[in-house]
């Protein structure tokens, strides 16, 4: 029964099939010998446009089309309303790609550049990027959106100061201004020019091909909410990490240590969204201490009082950062038992840098804060004990030499000499 | 009137008297060498949030080179202390008069005097009493010897635990190294803060000993020198006949220059690290 129930839909699918070869067919028959009297002669195309750029513009030999994915289709199958010979109609010519590329057109509809494109004519349609009749696939290194040309491509526009002026005025699109300036300098954009690595994600990869809409926008794949999975498309296993850490959006409650009003950090909030650079270079790895301490203030401060910190903000990549305690993507409170920092986990995590840490040595206080009495007794009082001393020593002596000077200062003003005249003192002034 | 000299130990008459024996010139000079050497190295991560931190650091070479340089630095240190402690123990068995190490007038130990001589020089200061007049060691040498050794006591042992945190760990809790980073930096501060203020002006910057007083480095002084910063000293030595065997040549040209060379540098770099501690400080 269930044979026989398919079988409309196997013969449907064999109509397309033979329905295709012979359009195929068809093209290959019918050459473009037709539009090619005109549209191959550059002389006649002379003075037939408004400019002489748009002349040029009409001038498209058979060749053009050799080797791109349309070479084997006719003219007419783009320009629509011309099939009645000549002489045809001039003016707008309506090139209706979604005929064939139906999602693709779907989601261009959808996006920003289609709202731009219809109002200002200033976001590109779909020969905006992928040309008009040089239309090559997308693994042709002659593409303008083979992975190794996108970000260039995408620059033409949003590299321009018109645009960006236009555009992305405003301080929120702060990431549209420097994205081209910083994306080649990026870990990504080295990849792809350097390496050579198309794999490596260019805009098209996080901001869609087609869909393209603004962070703002709840649709887009560069949306706060989307961005763990829009990262995590090519970052599989750390979204995995990510998503049941103290970040990601599972994290129990009662582990939970946000403060009222604080966002959970995602992706780009730590590595930056077009000026990512590899997680082991020195500049990333100093980094992110301050990108930690724009929400944790108060430890950010205390692991600078100790020499791992000290020791980072000079600059120098030696002593522990703060995914060295906490991990980079499963950073969980002490509090958790999965933690680096639970108690039970600290020797295995200090001794990855302390070779032989014991219990004793783990019981650093790796952001010890000697003016909380409550919390670090046995840092208060050393701490107060030196800096009475400091400050006592010091004032002492000061007001010594002062006075010292004061005598000097008087005895030269009455012009005894230095020294006061004392018995101790029988020398005159040097 | 006297002739001033650029060196306040080579003021008036003399003959030169020798104050200074040769173990204790060269233990200064160490002393010197490696303070400046731990000053250098170990400010920036003091102040490591102080602009000029990261240019001092890559000035010495980084700070890996800092980390080994303040290392060698505090082994002179050690050297100097046990040299000293030895040199202490040497004169003990030797010396004919070993109870004066140890009390009375030749000695480093605080006496009573000393107490009086602060009393009275805070009269002086407000004309209520002359310059109390020192014995070999005024109250403020004295401070200076005991805060070194304390200093270095204290620095020094906090630091070893700083240095090797796992080997101490054995037998202390981690929270020690937190109590050994404040002590050792406050600590440090406090001998920064001291050596390039107070010590500075006591034996060098104060009129009497302007711009420089060499006698740490050749061991020498004139006999007005003595009589005026030293006088119960010299009458002492007068009165008991020592004086003519501690007659001491002038000193070389050679020795000028080099206790020259080594104390300007050091008063001139001591005086710029004080105002970059000072520019942290109000940072």
């Amino acid at each position: 029964m269930r044979g026989f129930a398919r079988l409309p839909l196997l013969l449907g699918a064999a109509l397309v099939a033979v329905a295709g070869s012979v359009r195929t067919a068809a093209a290959q028959q019918a050459p473009v010998v037709e539009c090619a009297r005109c549209h191959a002669n550059r002389d006649f195309l002379v003075n037939k446009a408004a400019s002489a750029q748009q002349d040029s513009a009409l001038y498209v030999p058979a060749a053009v089309l050799q080797g791109t994915v349309h070479q084997t289709l006719r003219c007419t199958d783009c320009h629509r309303g011309f099939e009645n010979g000549f002489p045809h109609r001039v003016g707008a010519v309506v090139v209706p790609c979604q005929t064939c590329h139906q999602q693709e057109g779907t989601d261009w509809t959808a996006s920003i550049h289609a709202a731009n494109a219809a109002t200002k004519g200033d976001a590109p349609t779909c020969v905006g990027c992928h040309g008009a009749h040089t239309v090559y696939g997308v693994k042709d290194v002659r593409s303008p959106v083979y992975p190794l040309n996108v970000a260039a491509m995408c620059g033409r526009c949003h590299g321009d100061a018109r645009i960006l002026g236009t555009y992305f005025a405003t301080p929120e699109k702060l990431q549209a201004r420097i994205a081209t300036t910083q994306f080649p300098k990026s870990v990504h954009g080295v990849a792809l020019t350097r390496d050579g690595l198309t794999v490596s994600a260019t805009c098209s990869n996080c901001h869609r091909a087609h869909r393209v809409l603004p962070a703002d926008s709840a649709g887009s794949s560069v949306n706060i909410a989307n961005i763990p999975a829009t990262c995590g498309a090519c970052h599989a296993g750390i979204v995995t990490t990510y998503d049941s850490s103290a970040h990601g959006p599972v994290y129990p409650a009662q582990h939970r240590t946000t403060t009222e009003g604080q966002r959970r950090p995602v992706c780009i909030d730590c590595h930056s969204a077009h000026a990512i650079v590899r997680a082991d270079q020195p500049q990333w790895l100093l980094g992110v201490v301050k990108e930690c301490g724009s929400c944790h203030a108060r430890l950010y401060e205390t692991y600078f009082d100790t020499y791992h910190g000290k020791v980072t903000r000079l600059g120098f990549d030696l002593a522990a950062k703060c995914s060295d305690c906490h991990t980079a993507h499963n950073m969980r409170p002490s509090t958790d038992p999965q933690s680096s920092v639970y108690a039970l986990n600290l020797v295995k995590t200090c001794g990855r840098c302390h070779a032989g840490a014991t219990w004793n040595f783990v019981k650093y206080y790796a952001h010890g804060d000697p003016r909380d009495r409550t919390k670090y007794p046995v840092l208060f009082w050393p701490w107060l004990f030196m800096t009475i001393l400091l400050v006592s020593v010091m004032a002492f002596f000061l007001l010594h030499t002062a006075l010292w000077l004061m005598r000097i200062a008087l005895d030269r003003g009455r012009g005894s000499g230095h020294g006061g005249g004392g018995p101790a003192e029988p020398r005159s002034t040097p | 009137m006297t002739q001033r000299a650029l060196n306040a130990a080579d003021r008036g008459a003399g003959p030169y008297l020798w104050r200074f024996s040769p173990i204790n010139r060269a233990l200064h000079a160490a002393m010197i060498v490696s303070f400046f050497g731990l000053v250098i190295t170990g400010l920036p991560l003091k102040f490591a949030y102080a602009p000029w931190a990261r240019v001092l650091v890559r000035l010495v070479g980084g700070l890996q080179v800092a980390g080994y340089l303040h290392r060698f630095c505090a082994i002179i240190t050690f050297g100097y202390f046990g040299g000293h402690l030895v040199s202490l123990a040497y004169r003990t068995i030797t010396s004919p008069n070993r109870k004066g190490l140890f009390w009375g007038p030749d000695s480093m130990v605080p006496q009573l005097k000393d107490l009086q001589d602060i009393v009275q020089q805070f009269k002086w200061f407000f004309g209520k009493a002359p310059r109390p007049r020192f014995e070999r060691y005024s109250y403020m040498e004295k401070f200076d010897y005991w805060a070194v050794f304390w200093g270095v006591a204290i620095i020094g042992g906090s630091g070893l635990l700083l240095w090797f945190p796992e080997f101490f760990a054995k037998f202390l809790p981690g929270w020690a190294f937190n109590v050994a980073t404040i002590i050792h930096s406050d600590e440090a501060l406090l001998a920064t803060a001291f050596i390039f203020t107070i010590h500075f002006f006591n034996v060098h910057l104060r009129p009497e000993k302007f711009p420089i007083d060499n006698v740490i480095f050749t061991g020498r002084a004139t006999t007005e020198y003595m009589k005026e910063e030293h006088p119960l000293e010299y009458e002492r030595a007068d009165r008991e006949g020592r004086l003519a065997a501690r007659v001491a040549p002038p000193v070389s040209r050679s020795a000028t220059l080099w206790s020259m060379w080594l104390g300007f540098t050091a008063l001139a770099v001591g005086i710029v690290l004080i105002i970059l501690v000072v520019w942290a400080l109000l940072h």
